[in-house]
């Protein structure tokens, strides 16, 4: 049985941008272990010989390429939860 | 009148033959769900439904013929209609409110539907229960004590209780199918590319597909009639014409090859379901209908395989709720790391999460190749499989769900128990083709047991002239 590190499920948060608590952690821990386990099944799968095809001929019929109307500024910043002369506004990122 | 006895069609002859205005339609289902508010199937009642249901008698009586003139239709509530909340009973979208309206509520629209409120799902359509809602569980309509099943619980308790007269819902995994299985409807998923995804928020983008959930297979058909076809901001939706699938059902079926997987065979024995399974592949022997014998060997291999394109994509459809866009900002942040991480912690549920974990596993160097990589090559071989079976018969017939709706709270702390419920439903999505569940016996509880019929891409009428073949002979059958 495959299982995994708490390194691991730290660093997996990092990247998910999410935060766990200690106990959280824990719990994390046993569900993904049974998680990984339930997907193992792939990385032992023999896919020899398989190319991967990707479907591109559904995309030979694109758009002209021409400026339409979309979304005003004020739709695109409706849902914002903090907006600032037309512009999505973020707490500032860089030293003067 | 009991409009809560009442088919789809048979409402959409009534309002034509004005035997009801959609203003009294609208009004009893705005009293429907205060009476079973309990059950927690609506999220919101829209405040212009009744508005709208008034414009639209007025437009009946000028003359207006849309498929759905007057119709009121819940929507699930991760589909966008303009000016309206989308919540995907996430705290996350607590706030949001739909700028533009999907392609599909525009169709509906255009066809004269009223629709009347959105619907319970599990957050961002993960899961298959309708427990992981931030807005509570929803309960079957059969049994209080029993979930819904999911992801769309709430629109197929809103069609089993009567409080609307149809419903749509979403389809990644068996989002549509299974919920309409554990509260005896019908449900499809259409061939991906059939309904336009645009305005639908997005979980995983390859397999997801918007279906109609009713109580018939013809109100199905004709709801899918209205909501199909190309739109030009999905480009994986596709042009082929849209079929009037109700015109198609002609009761004739005995040259239909049904195919019987033996692997499923293998599958369900043990299962609560086994019976009604082989019951109907007997049924539909004696009926004269050949039962084809297929393989579709790495069939065992479909949940892992779904368990990881589809976090995979998730992971990256998520991405776009940062705590800057949309919705939810966790408030005293000093920095953009610190919004994108306490908006995202405290606004998503513990099974995004742990999706979203899933996701960022498989995708994350190291581990790709082991996991993507060869998920996405098992797909295409299991894709290849799917469609040599169908190559010597019209459709597959497998069970829906393993058995009977389960308790709430029974599996909601064991993930992977609840994971291998979509057994027999994620083939569909994985595979893109088209697959329908109608209820085709009973458990030991007296719960439904939904059959599923798979089909060829773009077959949909197959599977519904199948379809209304048994359920016209349902209870002759004693299935029901």
């Amino acid at each position: 049985m495959k299982e995994i590190e708490i390194e691991e499920i730290k660093r997996l948060a990092g990247l998910s941008a999410l935060e766990f608590d200690d106990e959280e952690l824990e719990k994390f821990k046993g569900e993904f272990t049974s998680i990984l386990n339930f997907i193992e099944e792939i990385s032992k799968a023999n896919v020899d010989g398989i190319e991967l095809e990707y479907p591109t001929h559904d995309f030979d019929d694109l758009r002209d390429d021409e400026a339409v109307e979309g979304l005003s500024q004020e739709e695109v910043l409706a849902n914002s939860p903090s907006t600032k002369k037309g512009s999505f506004c973020v707490p500032k990122m860089m030293e003067e | 009148m009991d409009i809560s006895k009442l088919s789809l069609l048979e409402i959409v002859e009534k309002l034509r033959q004005r035997e009801v205005t959609s203003e009294e339609l609208v009004k009893y289902y705005i009293d429907r769900i205060e009476e079973y508010k309990d059950y927690n199937a609506v999220l919101e009642v829209f405040e212009d439904a009744l508005d709208r249901a008034r414009e639209m008698d007025e437009k009946i009586k000028q003359g207006f013929e849309g498929k759905l003139a007057g119709v009121p239709v819940i929507i699930k509530d991760n589909i966008l209609y303009k000016g309206k909340k989308a919540t995907c009973a996430s705290r996350f979208l607590e706030d949001y409110v739909a700028q533009y309206s999907s392609t599909v509520v525009e169709k509906l629209i255009e066809s004269g539907a009223v629709i009347i409120g959105r619907a319970n799902m599990d957050e961002f359509a993960m899961g298959g229960s309708n427990e992981n809602s931030a807005y509570g569980v929803c309960h079957n309509a059969l049994d209080f004590d029993r979930v819904a099943g999911g992801s769309s619980g709430g629109s197929a308790v809103s069609v089993a209780k009567s409080l609307c007269a149809c419903a749509l819902g979403t389809d990644t995994g068996g989002s549509v199918r299974q919920p309409s299985s554990f509260n005896g409807l019908v449900g499809m998923k259409p061939t991906y590319g059939r309904v336009s995804r645009y305005g639908i928020v997005a979980f995983a983008s390859s397999l997801d597909q918007v279906g109609p959930i009713t109580k018939t297979v013809k109100d199905n058909a004709y709801l899918l009639s209205v909501i199909s076809g190309y739109s030009k901001y999905d480009e994986t939706s596709k042009k082929e014409e849209v079929e009037d699938y109700l015109s198609k059902i002609d009761g004739d079926i005995k040259d239909l090859k049904i195919g019987v997987c033996s692997e499923v065979k293998e599958l369900v024995k043990g299962l609560p379901v086994e019976k009604t399974y082989f019951d109907l592949i007997e049924r539909l022997k004696s009926q004269g209908n050949e039962i084809v014998e297929v393989s579709i060997k790495d069939l065992s291999l479909v949940m892992a395989c779904y368990y990881i394109i589809a976090p995979a994509e998730a992971t990256s459809n998520l991405g776009r709720f940062d705590g800057v866009k949309y919705s939810r900002r966790e408030k005293g942040c000093q920095d953009i790391d610190e919004i994108y991480i306490k908006s995202r912690t405290s606004g998503f549920g513990k099974e995004v999460k742990r999706r979203i974990m899933l996701g960022n596993f498989v995708l994350s160097s190291g581990y790709f190749d082991a996991y993507y990589n060869k998920a996405k090559k098992v797909q295409q071989r299991l894709k290849k499989q799917t469609l040599d079976a169908l190559a010597s018969c019209d459709v597959l017939l497998l069970p829906t769900t393993c058995g009977e709706a389960f308790k709430i709270g029974e599996k909601i702390e064991d993930p992977i128990s609840m994971y291998k419920e979509d057994i027999f439903t994620t083939l569909a999505n994985i595979t893109g083709l088209p697959a329908l569940t109608l209820p085709c016996g009973k458990g030991e509880n007296g719960m439904p047991l939904g059959m599923q019929f798979v089909g060829k891409e773009f077959e949909e009428s197959k599977l519904y002239n199948l379809a209304d073949y048994i359920e016209r002979r349902r209870s002759e059958w004693n299935m029901i």
